[in-house]
């Protein structure tokens, strides 16, 4: 049996309409079904347009020229329209506050079903259960208006898995968060690759929480992938992070710093918990601890 | 024309604030008793989780605000006799979102705004024009329309703006959200440069990563108040407190921490601190 | 600002409960008849009424100080010019030029004022007890297009947000120097572009965000889209519509069928 892939894409070049510059230019890449996927890189590298390429608003809603071959599930996205598309493809923005528009949360969380001529009362039980996968229950009645930064970005994200899609894509989702709400997102977002088999893209221009929370990590730069892999194999070389104008983690500086200090020394650690037990059980801790 | 205020002493402090609590109309009390004093070529970290009252703080500072009761002398004149265009001489404020700010066809005509309002002659003004935009390295796009630029550029404009005013102290509300590592490194080393010129730099920002590589004075601000006012070191050495007020310690100073007992010192900033004190207690790899 | 424009008051008055089409029919109603009603007695148990409505609707003080300061304010404005403008009918009580002050056209004014008391007032009952929400809604079921109903939601939802933005650039504006409050007309006009254009650009930016947000929804997917919310008549609603109609064909038929002046 072959398994499908969440996401195909092979050699994908795309213009904006009006613009001389390549937006993707020769982009391959894949992401299993259930992984979770950070896709990295400078800003103007296409990580955006990459993202909204997967449910179709490239090329149905914003035009251009597109060359190539992108699969989701299986589909040919340039085959079905962005409504066909949102079933199994959810999408978040980095602006929270443009993409809710109703007067209710409510309302916000139940609109794509209403659209798609869900039966009232499956659309009550979908948006109960979104509202309580992202932990806003109890919030039905509240106007997008009176919600935190973060808060709104829960509610778009439930408005968008109320249309039950296999795979959530966010745009730099933590933008307007401050550092505690963009950990919490990360989480919740691995929690939803973990608990519910959900396919998770991002885009992000920071390594750090990818580091934690990634399964795969996407290198992108003018419009391609660079590189792909584990965390570990694509976040150890914070200068080659740097090139790309990616915020290395800073755990791979110290790791980078340390094997360029001490001769013989081969750390390869992205997270605080593997720095430290891998500082301390090295020789290095060990000499420090003698000498006491 | 907008005149100078003048100042009433000479004095190194350049803003004190004494007991100044704010409460917004829906009946908010946004700053609970803030006493402080800048001096003249500070660079200044004003830090806290969304809600804690930093922005609170810097607009009352340059007038868009007024002090429901407490005091502010700017330059030592009393802040509440002055209007916020008198203020703007003294105090810039470059705000987080430069789409808020930018209107003129080109980056020439919008650096050029602030300036004109202030009322300085064309000559002053074409002076300070040509300064603000090498100072932000913005040769290359000073005729381009500012809207058709990359949100990096655009920072780089609004900020340009606020310097043409050469204002003494420069306020920075989250400059570097948005932007990628180049244009972080970039647009901090310009702020950099202006507080080596002299300048008192007061960065508003959640990110830690920024205020360990560039302030010489943090404040840490949580519910209105603020709870803790040292240099970055000391700052960082508080874990709790930092958690507390809803701030992610950079990752190398929770492995300082969790490495102390290995001799690392609590107040490391940077990965190269970490690795210098690391080696300082180690030696060679087997 | 917001308060100017979003006038509900959450409360659990019989007013609230009712079915917002028949509150806006049943004001629609009331409205006709205070153009139907000629006698300043009608007019002014009219007013009476709707008065006790607006206590009974039970909204926050500043909002009804609100609304009734604006609604009084041009009561008393009618009054004062009224005679002033028409000088017909005796007896004159006083003259200054082609300027006659007439009894009659004193009663004539009150009389107009009582009216716009009315008109003008129980729209306000309707704002105070209907959420936006379901004034949309009923518009809709009333049989206004979806699409025209989505447009009047995203646009009540977005002037709070809206209002905020255009109160931080003038903000960012102000700490360049911008002085909005002086100088002529034409300076203060000029002035304002710096505040109007980034306003329209962040709303456009805004509505091009909003519209591949609405497609991502799959908007206008299908014809016969569910609705989650749907409005139930009760009985007690169409009681009240029918007690509305009633009020409305009695007069009615009293004044053009039996030719009495009330």
């Amino acid at each position: 049996m072959i398994q499908m892939r969440a996401l195909a894409a092979q050699n994908v070049r795309f213009k904006y309409s009006g613009s001389e510059h390549w937006a993707l230019d020769g982009l391959s890449v894949d992401v299993e079904k259930g992984e979770f996927v950070s896709v990295l890189g400078c800003n103007g590298a296409g990580k955006s347009t990459l993202c909204l390429l997967l449910n179709g608003l490239i090329p149905h809603a914003i035009y251009g020229e597109l060359q190539g071959n992108v699969e989701v599930f299986g589909t040919d996205v340039t085959k079905k329209t962005v409504a066909e598309l949102s079933t199994q493809v959810g999408i978040v923005f980095q602006e929270p506050e443009s993409q809710l528009f109703c007067m209710s949360v409510e309302e916000e969380v139940a609109f794509g079903p209403e659209n798609l001529a869900v039966p009232r009362e499956e659309i009550r039980e979908r948006v109960e259960w979104a509202l309580d996968l992202v932990g806003m229950s109890g919030y039905n009645d509240r106007s997008p208006f009176s919600l935190s930064g973060g808060q709104k970005q829960r509610v778009a994200i439930a408005a968008a898995l109320s249309m039950r899609p296999e795979m959530l894509v966010l745009d730099e989702p933590a933008y307007a968060l401050d550092p505690v709400g963009r950990t919490e997102l990360y989480q919740f977002l691995r929690e939803l690759k973990v608990r519910h088999g959900m396919t998770v893209l991002l885009a992000e221009r920071d390594a750090e929480e990818a580091a934690l929370f990634s399964d795969k990590i996407v290198l992108m730069k003018d419009g391609r992938q660079v590189a792909a892999g584990t965390p570990r194999e694509m976040l150890h070389d914070p200068d080659k992070l740097r090139a790309m104008g990616i915020v290395p983690p800073q755990m791979s500086e110290v790791a980078s710093l340390l094997n360029a200090r001490l001769p013989g020394a081969n750390f390869s650690f992205i997270t605080v918990d593997e720095a430290e037990r891998a500082i301390s059980q090295s020789v290095v801790g060990r000499k420090v601890r003698r000498s006491r | 024309m907008i005149p100078a205020p003048s100042p009433s002493t000479a004095s190194d402090k350049i803003v004190s604030v004494r007991d100044l609590k704010f409460t917004y109309e829906g009946g908010i009390q946004a700053l609970k008793g803030i006493n402080l004093d800048i001096r003249r070529g500070e660079y200044l970290a004003v830090v806290g989780g969304n809600g804690s009252g930093k922005t609170t703080l810097a607009k009352n500072i340059n007038g868009l605000l007024r002090p429901t009761s407490g005091t502010i002398m700017v330059n030592g004149r009393s802040a509440s006799d002055l209007t916020v265009a008198q203020l703007a001489r003294i105090v810039g404020y470059a705000f987080q979102n430069p789409d808020h700010q930018l209107f003129c066809s080109s980056v020439v005509d919008e650096v050029r705004f602030g300036p004109q309002n202030m009322g300085f002659t064309q000559e002053d003004i074409s002076r300070k024009v040509e300064r603000a935009i090498e100072a932000m390295d913005l040769k290359g796009q000073r005729d381009q329309p500012p809207l058709s630029l990359t949100l990096g550029e655009r920072r780089r404009v609004s900020i340009a703006s606020v310097i043409a005013m050469t204002p003494e102290v420069f306020i920075l509300d989250e400059p570097t959200t948005g932007l990628d590592a180049w244009e972080t490194d970039d647009l901090m080393a310009s702020i950099d440069r202006l507080n080596q010129e002299g300048r008192t730099v007061i960065l508003i920002t959640h990110d830690m990563n920024l205020v360990a590589k560039h302030a010489k004075r943090v404040l840490v601000m949580s519910e209105g108040r603020i709870v803790l006012d040292s240099d970055p070191g000391g700052a960082f050495s508080d874990l709790e407190l930092l958690l507390q007020s809803k701030l992610v310690p950079p990752p190398v100073v929770q492995l300082a921490h969790r490495l102390s007992g290995l001799g690392v010192s609590r107040e490391t900033l940077s990965p190269g601190e970490l690795v210098s004190r690391l080696m300082l207690g180690g030696g060679e790899a087997k | 600002m917001t308060g100017f424009i979003d006038l509900y008051t959450e409360a659990d008055t019989f007013l609230h409960r009712m079915d917002p089409r028949v509150k806006i029919v049943a004001v629609l109603l009331v409205s006709i008849l205070g153009l139907v009603l000629s006698s300043l007695y009608s007019l002014l148990v009219l007013l009476a009424v709707i008065f006790v409505l607006l206590f009974l609707a039970r909204a926050t003080f500043s909002r009804t100080v609100f609304a009734l300061k604006f609604v009084i304010r041009f009561m008393v404005l009618i009054i004062l010019l009224w005679p002033i403008f028409d000088p017909s009918g005796t007896p004159v009580l006083a003259s200054l030029g082609p300027v006659k002050i007439t009894e009659p056209a004193i009663w004539r004014g009150v009389t107009s004022a009582a009216r716009v008391g009315c008109l003008a007032t129980v729209w306000y009952i309707l704002m105070f007890t209907t959420s936006q929400r379901d004034l949309v809604r009923a518009l809709v079921k009333l049989g206004l297009r979806f699409d025209f109903g989505l447009a009047l939601a995203i646009s009540l939802r977005f002037l709070p947000t809206l209002s905020a933005t255009i109160d931080s650039i003038k903000d960012a504006q102000r700490a360049r120097g911008l002085e909005l409050d002086k100088g002529g007309l034409l300076r203060r006009a000029r002035n304002y572009v710096a505040v109007l254009v980034p306003t329209i650009v962040s709303a456009l930016r805004a509505a091009d965000l909003l519209s591949l947000a609405l497609q991502s929804r799959a908007y206008g997917a299908k014809a016969d889209r569910t609705y989650l919310c749907d409005l139930k008549m009760r009985r007690v609603d169409g009681v009240a519509l029918a007690v509305v109609v009633a009020l409305l064909i009695i007069p009615v038929f009293a004044k053009f069928v039996l030719q009495v002046h009330i």
